[in-house]
């Protein structure tokens, strides 16, 4: 047996552009449907875990998915906004408990999520180093922003502006780091979370300026009367809100219309959970409450039936691989018609003939195996990137 | 008959007994009339920390990192809601643990425009009015927020409403004597032109019809002469012989209005802890001051 491993290895080796175009086209007929299948369980895990925990989302009227995509794993693309009376709403019905998200914002390519502190207890969250923010211009971020940016409790890191030729828009806001949260294994491991309020200072509803009164510049007021002071643009308005410039920020305009990406309503019950989904189905024309297990299992059905598809697709693709492979071992045999009267003419029985074609399988396989499975190691390892870079971002 | 007088009597003690195991809940409060009710509502069942200093506004405090620590580790963070602190849009809270005393009358909200209005350049305008935040100074107001008070007590610790009902209705039933008494007040005053030395009386103004117009002193300063003048041009327009007080006035202020025909009283909002004396009995004696002018 050993002697037909040796000969035929040397006979694929000396074929080594027909082995290794064999060898690539059997492991990855056969990689595919493992890899699918790998991909499919960790979307479905990544999508369903955290759609299972979140009870209720209510945000604007328009697409749930884009709604519950955009709550659950902050993906770039936005519902339209609704207002904080949306919060006042929920609160007043003692339903439930909302908790406010705001991400319309970044920092680099990290989601900036504006919420309160309930966000961490909901989730189950701990801070690893640091605490919690406190005020206005404070941050936690999540542990994967923390190692990539190599950034550390005391450090600050920027808002993005979100257009780059907006050059009349507001300033970035640096932002100090409080905190850094315990690897969670979600999406939360790379975002950048901050008060709703803060969310508003970068959007420029709220601000800090030096103060209108003191100003003694010439030039600085344009004009004062008693009831409007009008300054000039050279006003200093402040772009990191620390303690000693804390008190002159301030908000303009009524809050109550201050906007809002979504809420996470947190029912009492069950009993809760019914009648406040009666209320915006009955009530609510501009807003809609969604179950986003309901959402992303609907989402799960169709990729499935995807996967359906495509599953067909590689059967038949394989089907033709193995006749092809057929095809090709039973032309190299006949090619080899020659060498294998030769090896009978020497003495060889039929079965040495065939135990050294058997080796030349075993040994592709066992090459399409070793690689067919590295390759899904590596799949293994980088699954949550690729799941989140594929069905989530 | 017997064995249901003891198995009553049985359970009872028991619900007597749980009541006694609940853990105080901790609360902090923007205000002393917050405070005061809930106090007065929760009686042993509760911790009620005002957290700043009593010399100074409670609306206009600034805490300092601890102060937010500790409002973020309370069980229950009671408001007085109508952008009453001011510094409440600048630090982080837990949304599940506050409570707006007021939300349930946010329609009720007077809206201020004394504020100063600024812009920046060329870009739009913009002012800092905002909203009257005195509220408890109309005492049917002052109820809703006591009995606000008393829902989300009874929502932490259902365990203890009972207890909560017999602690709130004494003190509903004193706030609303003390609204038919500043009601009756107002109607005989039948719009006698008063004073406010400073913008804290709107609610009270609007509930019982007063006749009330404020400038903007402090009781322990001295106005400037600008602002002496201010008021001799709004008296001319409203002839009032009463000006009421948040404080007691320092007698230089007392006498030069007493110059000009106007008598100060002292109706405190008692905003922050008072040294003597609790809400109800200030409340008293604010209502028996203004009492006095009709007898005058």
């Amino acid at each position: 047996m050993i002697d037909s491993l040796y000969l035929a290895w040397r006979y694929v080796a000396y074929n080594r552009v027909k082995t290794i175009t064999l060898i690539l086209c059997i492991s990855l007929v056969s990689f595919l449907p493992f890899a699918l299948k790998i991909l499919l369980k960790e979307s479905e895990h990544q999508l369903l875990s955290r759609a299972t925990t979140t009870p209720l989302l209510v945000g604007a009227k328009g697409n749930s998915l884009d709604l519950v995509m955009n709550s659950l794993y902050f993906s770039k693309e936005k519902p339209d906004f609704i207002s904080m009376k949306a919060i006042e709403k929920i609160m007043d019905s003692y339903l439930a408990l909302p908790i406010p998200l705001y991400t319309r914002f970044h920092a680099r390519e990290y989601p900036i999520v504006g919420t309160t502190l309930d966000y961490f207890e909901f989730r189950q969250h701990t801070i690893a180093d640091g605490r919690a923010f406190a005020m206005i211009g404070e941050s936690v971020i999540g542990a994967d922003v923390a190692t990539r940016l190599n950034l550390t409790v005391g450090d600050s890191i920027l808002s993005s502006p979100e257009n780059l030729f907006d050059l009349a828009g507001v300033y970035p806001l640096k932002m100090t780091v409080t905190g850094i949260l315990q690897k969670t294994n979600s999406v939360d491991d790379k975002a950048v979370f901050v008060d709703l309020k803060t969310t508003w200072v970068i959007q420029g509803l709220g601000h800090g300026h030096q103060d209108v009164k003191t100003l003694k510049e010439p030039g600085d007021v344009l004009s004062s009367s008693e009831k409007l002071v009008t300054t000039s643009a050279k006003i200093k308005q402040y772009t990191e809100i620390n303690l000693d410039n804390l008190e002159s920020f301030h908000f303009h305009g009524d809050s109550s219309i201050y906007p809002l990406t979504a809420i996470i309503a947190v029912p009492q019950d069950q009993k809760s959970a019914t009648i406040l989904r009666g209320r915006y189905l009955s009530e609510q024309k501009n807003q809609q409450i969604v179950r986003p297990k309901q959402v992303i299992e609907d989402l799960l059905g169709n990729i499935f039936q995807i996967k359906e598809f495509i599953d067909a697709v590689v059967l038949i693709v394989a089907i033709a691989m193995v006749l092809a492979i057929f095809l090709v071992f039973s032309l190299s045999f006949r090619l080899r018609q020659k060498e294998i009267s030769t090896i009978l003419h020497l003495g060889c029985s039929r079965s040495t003939v065939i135990q050294l074609i058997g080796a030349e399988i075993l040994i592709i396989t066992l090459f399409c195996s070793a690689l067919c499975f590295s390759a899904l190691l590596v799949l293994q390892y980088f699954q949550g990137e690729i799941v989140h870079q594929l069905f989530i971002s | 008959m017997r064995k249901i007088i003891l198995f009553s009597g049985l359970l009872l003690t028991l619900n007597h007994a749980n009541a006694e195991e609940v853990t105080p809940l901790n609360i902090y409060t923007v205000n002393y009339p917050v405070k005061f009710f809930a106090e007065r509502i929760a009686e042993q069942y509760a911790h009620v920390t005002l957290p700043m200093p009593t010399d100074i506004d409670p609306a206009f405090w600034s805490p300092k990192a601890e102060d937010i620590a500790s409002l973020q580790k309370a069980d229950m963070i009671l408001l007085n809601g109508a952008n009453y602190a001011k510094w409440l849009p600048k630090v982080s809270l837990p949304l599940f643990k506050i409570v707006n005393t007021s939300s349930e009358f946010r329609e009720a909200y007077i809206s201020l425009n004394e504020g100063v209005t600024h812009n920046h350049g060329t870009g739009g305008k913009h002012s800092h009015t905002g909203t009257a935040f005195t509220t408890w100074l109309d005492l049917s107001l002052a109820e809703k927020q006591a009995k606000s008070i008393f829902k989300a007590l009874s929502r932490k610790q259902p365990k203890l409403n009972a207890k909560f009902v017999k602690n709130f209705m004494p003190l509903q039933e004193a706030l609303l004597g003390l609204d038919s008494e500043l009601s009756e007040i107002g109607k005989a005053l039948n719009g006698k032109a008063l004073l406010g030395s400073h913008p804290v009386y709107q609610y009270m103004r609007k509930r019982y019809q007063l006749n009330l117009e404020s400038v903007h002193w402090e009781p322990e300063e001295a106005p400037t002469e600008e602002q002496w003048g201010q008021l001799k041009e709004l008296i001319a327009k409203h002839p009032a012989k009463w000006m009421l007080w948040e404080g007691v006035p320092v007698m230089e202020t007392v006498s030069k209005l007493d110059a000009l025909g106007i008598k100060s009283i002292v109706f405190t909002p008692i905003a922050n802890l008072p040294e003597a004396g609790d809400f109800l009995s200030i409340m008293h004696e604010n209502v028996a001051r203004l009492r006095a002018i009709l007898e005058k």
